[in-house]
């Protein structure tokens, strides 16, 4: 069989377009995965910072691969008014970015720009140094100062939180309309009646991911709200001021023992995201985590609006706060990068009100930037908890994580049945030998 | 002819090429058999750069970061901090009276480890058992348990997250189907049982590799014992006591020595099922020392856990041996 030689397409050709092939491999490799450059033609936008001739590779290191691709719209706005800059985004999942965040900023070999989870992490980064003072930025009159305050210690301005959550269950509304509730509960007697109502209606009340810790211990912000002895309560449970066999403790797990029978069968077993099926699958009236999870439910089928239902413990006429929330995704700008100038240019940019937009309403989140307009119906729907009377979830008050677990450990064993004293004593007697180590 | 002195031959063969030079080897003097000897064993020095890459690499990433973790066990590191402080054996006794959930930990490994290695090694040798001739359904068969090992350890703790899930998972449906829903579980929300749900996972995952191995290892086995207890009218049962039981000892030591540190080493598989919930149920030693490290920073700390386990591992590990030497010994 004879093979007829393809015209025009000789080995130097080959050669050639090899040589070209491989030079393009090249110049994509250099541009890094998730890397943005300027789009050709692209004019710099009206509104934000852009500053002439800056120039250099900044990296944006942080653990939203959801927002992966929001992220990248911003980017590329960004990029278009700073032709000199590229911005690439490293994403790890976010245990282990809690696990190795610290010690990859240090090495300054990614997170020109990056984030911290409030509490812990954010206190682990200033006392390491790795964030340097923002205090003197500009853009930091571009949020509501409240809500910033997560991000300064002493004085010192070290980041911007940047998200605003409600840590506390979702519901369906039309769940509540079939149940006969008019209205989210404002005492615990209504609230339990609540969820009787949502039985008789036919629905399992609360899906919890009783399996998922980091999910299911945000119960533990929303349970105490009301019944800690005072807002810092578990800053005072880590000092040993307040202890786990306390009153306030005691009641709160008995009452979450309560609760717990309108909990899904088996729930110690359940994961979140199953727990979210069956929470936009309409089976489910409640889901036990917070309002970060409203674009995943929506992913996963929900058609029904939305609302929070936090549990409120007080008694009727006794309610100190309606909810909680969570200033988090600090921004700060790592004190191990050479380009701290241009990582404050790109955090400039995300604190502008209209760019700041394209990602809330992109990622279904509240921000902490003042001036954002929500076009997104969940946020406009949420919105009221933003002016709401709400304490900043007390979870992450805690700097001993073995503490926390302990904490919210006794919760999970309640709703195994160990009983609410056998249940405190066991996390007191961590807690003990955590202070005493 | 045979000359005097040579070996004896049997039915007039020719003796063994080994069996003439062992002769002639005898009749050697002792100091030319000890000049021999050292000559054997004398390699030239150039030889030894072969080594030098792979003890290189075995050195920069196991010697020094073992000896690194017996530095830290005595300091009070947080893993980021460029200075720490020596604390003696602070870290060592706080482990021993006065951390409930490192003890915790101690207990939850040895049932896990209990559990997977009776299970698996029991499971791998019915399989053998069953598998042992290399028919074609076999061989098929063979394949089919084997597969489970080449899955990495995060696919079958998400296949088994679904396995397990209470709502929507195979083992409750699965019940409820055969009309025994009331007997529907928690599973790994389990703070009693999770452990050996877990084990069970574990089992699955292994049991056909151990199968490999002892099918070896009874393939090894001489058919003539086989034939000589068909003559004596031996049952299966005796057969099997008697043969096969003791025959295959030493794929036996493999597979529970094997088995045993692969309980240890099931970090992976725990963290992405239960992260060591719930209420620390599931926390083992990897799990509890990588909490240490990488979510509470303490390093320092987390290098004592990390010297007990080597000590414990250490320990169960040549108790073992000896069990099984006693156990050889006797056969």
């Amino acid at each position: 069989m004879s093979t007829t030689p393809v015209p025009g397409l000789s080995r130097r050709h080959l050669l050639r377009f090899g040589g070209i092939a491989a030079a393009g491999a090249g110049l994509t490799a250099c541009a890094g995965p998730g890397s943005t450059a300027a789009p050709e033609g692209s004019a710099a936008p009206s509104g934000g910072a852009g500053a002439a001739g800056a120039t250099g590779a900044l990296s944006f290191y942080h653990w939203r691969a959801e927002d992966q691709g929001v992220f990248d719209e911003v980017i590329s706005s960004f990029v278009a008014a700073n032709p000199g800059l590229t911005v690439s985004q490293t994403i790890d999942p976010s245990d282990q970015y809690q696990s190795t965040a610290a010690q990859r900023a240090r090495e300054g070999d990614v997170g020109d720009v990056l984030p911290t989870f409030r509490g812990a992490q954010f206190e682990q980064f200033v006392d390491n140094g790795i964030y340097t003072d923002i205090s003197d930025q500009a853009y930091l009159d571009n949020y509501v100062p409240a809500l910033i305050e997560s991000g300064a210690r002493d004085g010192t301005q070290w980041g911007v939180p940047y998200q605003l959550v409600f840590n506390q269950p979702l519901v369906n509304v039309e769940a509540l309309e079939a149940a006969g509730v008019s209205e989210i509960p404002k005492d615990w007697p209504a609230y339990l009646a609540m969820l009787e109502a949502l039985r008789g209606a036919g629905y399992d009340p609360i899906a919890f991911p009783g399996a998922d810790i980091g999910n299911a211990g945000q119960y533990i912000s929303t349970m105490a709200m009301n019944t800690g002895p005072s807002d810092d309560m578990f800053t005072r449970v880590e000092a040993g001021e307040l202890a786990a066999t306390d009153d306030w403790w005691l009641q709160t797990l008995r009452q979450f023992q309560e609760m717990s029978a309108y909990f899904q069968p088996n729930s110690l077993g359940t994961q979140i995201d199953p727990a979210i099926a069956l929470f936009a699958q309409g089976r489910a009236a409640l889901l036990a985590s917070g309002s970060y999870h409203v674009a995943a439910a929506r992913q996963a089928g929900a058609e029904f609006p939305m609302d929070l239902a936090p549990p409120i413990t007080s008694e009727p006429g006794e309610l100190k706060y309606e909810g909680v929330y969570n200033a988090t995704f600090v921004l700060g700008v790592n004190s191990a990068s050479e380009q701290q100038e241009q990582a404050n240019l790109f955090i400039e940019w995300l604190s502008d009100p209209e760019n700041a937009a394209v990602y809330a309403n992109g990622t279904s989140q509240h921000l902490t930037v003042d001036g954002v307009e929500y076009d997104n119906e969940d946020l406009a729907a949420l919105q009221p908890w933003v002016t709401a009377n709400t304490l900043l979830a007390p979870r992450f008050q805690f700097n001993n994580l073995d503490i926390r677990n302990a904490m919210e450990n006794s919760l999970i064993a309640v709703v195994g049945g160990d009983s609410p004293e056998q249940a405190a004593e066991q996390a007191q007697g961590i807690i003990n030998e955590q202070l005493g180590a | 002819m045979a000359s005097s002195g040579a070996p004896a031959t049997t039915g007039g063969k020719e003796p063994p090429v080994v069996a003439v030079a062992a002769g002639v080897q005898s009749q050697l003097p002792a100091a030319v058999k000890r000049r021999r000897r050292r000559g054997a064993t004398r390699a030239p020095a150039s030889l030894w750069l072969f080594l030098l890459p792979a003890a290189s690499l075995y050195v920069a990433f196991f010697v020094i970061p073992t000896l690194q973790a017996f530095q830290y066990s005595v300091t009070s590191w947080d893993g980021l901090s460029s200075d720490f402080e020596y604390v003696g054996l602070d870290n060592f006794t706080n482990l021993a009276t006065n951390d409930s959930i490192f003890r915790t930990a101690v207990v939850n490994n040895l049932e896990f480890m209990v559990t997977v290695v009776v299970l698996q090694t029991l499971l791998s040798l019915l399989l053998a058992l069953a598998l042992l001739k290399n028919t074609r359904t076999s061989v098929l068969l063979r394949a089919v348990f084997f597969f489970p090992t080449i899955l990495s350890s995060v696919s079958v703790a998400f296949i088994f997250s679904f396995v397990y899930d209470p709502t929507f998972g195979l083992a409750n449906t699965a019940l409820q189907r055969i009309g025994l829903g009331s007997l529907a579980q928690p599973w790994l929300g389990d703070q009693n049982l999770a452990i050996y749900y877990i084990g069970l996972i574990q089992v699955w995952f292994h049991a056909g590799q151990m199968m490999v191995i002892y099918i070896a290892g009874l393939q090894a086995i001489p058919a003539e014992l086989y034939e000589s207890a068909d003559v004596d009218g031996v049952s299966r049962w005796q057969r099997f006591r008697y043969i096969t039981w003791p025959m295959s000892s030493t794929a036996t030591a493999i597979v529970v020595a094997y088995t045993t540190i692969q309980s240890f080493k099931a970090f992976d598989l725990i963290f992405a099922l239960t992260g060591g919930g719930p209420n620390n149920a599931t926390e083992i030693l990897s799990t509890l020392i990588y909490n240490t490290a990488f979510q509470n920073f303490q390093f320092g700390y987390a290098a004592a856990q990390s010297v007990i386990f080597i000590f414990v591992i250490g320990l169960i590990t040549w108790a073992q041996r000896r069990a099984i030497s006693r156990f050889q010994g006797e056969v």
